[in-house]
């Protein structure tokens, strides 16, 4: 695991210098196992940052979340860098970022961690629950160490890793300028067996499947904010006229909302699972996702996320593409 | 019970489809209209939409023409390389080939969403193409998986 003096060492040093304006990582939350996003903005700050196999969020969210105010006039905008904490997959969305030109390289300063997993929160409150005091999980070897109110127990490390970290195949940051650890060789590997058992289906069986996940949407859109891939400033949700789907919750609306959310996001989703993880409805967002993941990759050959070089895959073709379902 | 049963298989095979089509201006359309212009026969369930290149067909279009009533979409552009815009007809090969596999596993059968090459100067494979469109809804029966339902207060 990361060495946490290690850790608040680099980020202090980094605070420090002149063309850093904030960095982003995490820190306890305030009951529980939970950690939180910390900005830090001062170097005596930094001594709240942590890393442990709590720090679920992706921070990659928040580069292009940040609200740019108009500047006044006869004053420069803040062009001093933000750096960023990003373990393997968190990672993959900044190279898919830059992929699509949302911002320069040199915006940014990156934080690397190399990740062995972490954990579902929603799995460590099944086993413990209505712990309110806060508590702390490490990573030990392939264990995790659960301790609160004094007590201290080991848990199988399979029993509460994310199933995102079950099938990650970046532990390590594939972009950073400084790594706080050293790298995390590849421990899983994906086959997509849970979208092909879907696949399987009739249709019929399918459409009863999705309905009833489907229906269950409010329509929070919590799935959306989330995303550090769904960053545009006019979202197609937002609109008025066209509106493309209604505000009603209902099959019909829900359907075409994760459809629309699904279809943007296809050959660009990077698989941090931050989609499913807020959902408080427990709607397999990732299920979604993953279909467009395996196709894009068995199709057109080509993974979104792992390099910055590439061009975003629906704004090129090859004259070769299939067309076998064309008449 | 039997009886309704009996009904509901009848309304599966014997109903007329509404399909909308989206067809590119210079080859889809025009090969609609040659179609058209030469008396050519063939079934009347198609709500034509001219877009100026089957590029510019959004794969919300096809989602909306679907919740709004439709029971088939059919996306129709020129033949590759043949594109009076050089290469909108690569794009959309690329979108809806993703969106048809995608309907499909989202329940949608893929016989709703189909996607044709045809040129200005084929009239006869237009008719070939709505045939074959309008035979594969017509299997798979009236669209209402996800269809909008107005509401009776």
């Amino acid at each position: 695991m990361v060495d946490i003096n290690k850790l608040r060492e680099i980020a202090k040093e980094v605070i420090s210098r002149d063309d850093v304006r904030q960095v982003i990582g995490y820190r306890p939350g305030t009951y529980g196992f939970r950690a939180r996003p910390a900005f830090v903005l001062e170097p005596d700050d930094v001594d709240e940052l942590i890393f442990t196999p709590a720090c679920v969020n992706n921070l990659a969210t928040y580069i292009t979340l940040e609200e740019k105010l108009p500047v006044p006039r006869g004053q420069e905008p803040d062009s001093r860098k933000v750096a960023v904490m990003v373990k393997g997959c968190d990672s993959r969305a900044l190279v898919q970022q830059m992929e699509e030109k949302a911002y320069d390289r040199e915006h940014l300063l990156i934080l690397g961690i190399p990740c062995r997993g972490v954990v579902d929160m929603d799995k460590v409150n099944a086993r413990f629950p209505d712990v309110l005091e806060k508590g702390e999980i490490a990573l030990e070897g392939d264990k995790f160490v659960i301790s609160f109110n004094g007590t201290k127990e080991e848990v199988a490390k399979d029993e509460l890793l994310a199933d995102k970290c079950k099938r990650c195949r970046y532990p390590t940051p594939l972009v950073s300028d400084q790594l706080l650890d050293d790298e995390v060789e590849r421990f899983a590997e994906d086959d997509y067996s849970d979208i092909e058992t879907l696949e399987k289906r009739s249709q019929d069986e399918k459409w009863a499947y999705w309905e009833e996940k489907l229906s269950r949407c409010t329509r929070c859109y919590a799935c959306r904010n989330v995303c550090p891939m769904c960053y545009c400033e006019d979202c197609v949700l937002n609109r008025i006229e066209p509106m493309w789907m209604r505000r009603s919750v209902d099959v019909s609306e829900n359907t075409a909302y994760h459809i629309a959310r699904a279809y943007h996001l296809a050959g660009r989703c990077i698989q941090c699972g931050e989609c499913q993880r807020v959902c408080p409805m427990d709607i397999p967002i990732m299920e979604l996702n993953r279909k467009f993941y395996k196709d894009v990759a068995d199709l057109y050959d080509y993974e979104p996320g792992t390099d910055a070089e590439a061009s975003p895959l629906l704004s090129t073709f090859s004259v070769d593409d299939r067309e076998d379902f064309i008449l | 019970m039997a009886e309704t049963t009996k009904m509901a298989e009848d309304t599966k095979t014997d109903f007329d489809p509404n399909i909308v089509a989206f067809l590119c201006n210079w080859c889809s359309y025009a090969g609609a209209d040659l179609a058209g212009t030469s008396r050519i026969q063939y079934p009347p369930n198609v709500r034509v939409i001219r877009v100026m290149c089957s590029g510019r067909v959004n794969p919300l279009f096809v989602m909306n023409a679907l919740q709004q009533g439709a029971d088939g979409v059919l996306i129709s552009g020129c033949h590759p390389g043949d594109c009076h815009y050089m290469q909108g007809n690569y794009f959309a090969r690329r979108r809806f080939n993703l969106m048809r596999n995608f309907l499909e596993y989202v329940g949608i059968e893929p016989e709703r969403v189909r996607m044709s090459w045809v040129s200005a100067s084929e009239g006869a494979k237009w008719k070939e193409v709505i045939e074959e469109v309008v035979e594969g809804v017509k299997s798979v029966g009236p669209m209402d998986s996800f269809k909008r339902r107005q509401l009776n207060w």
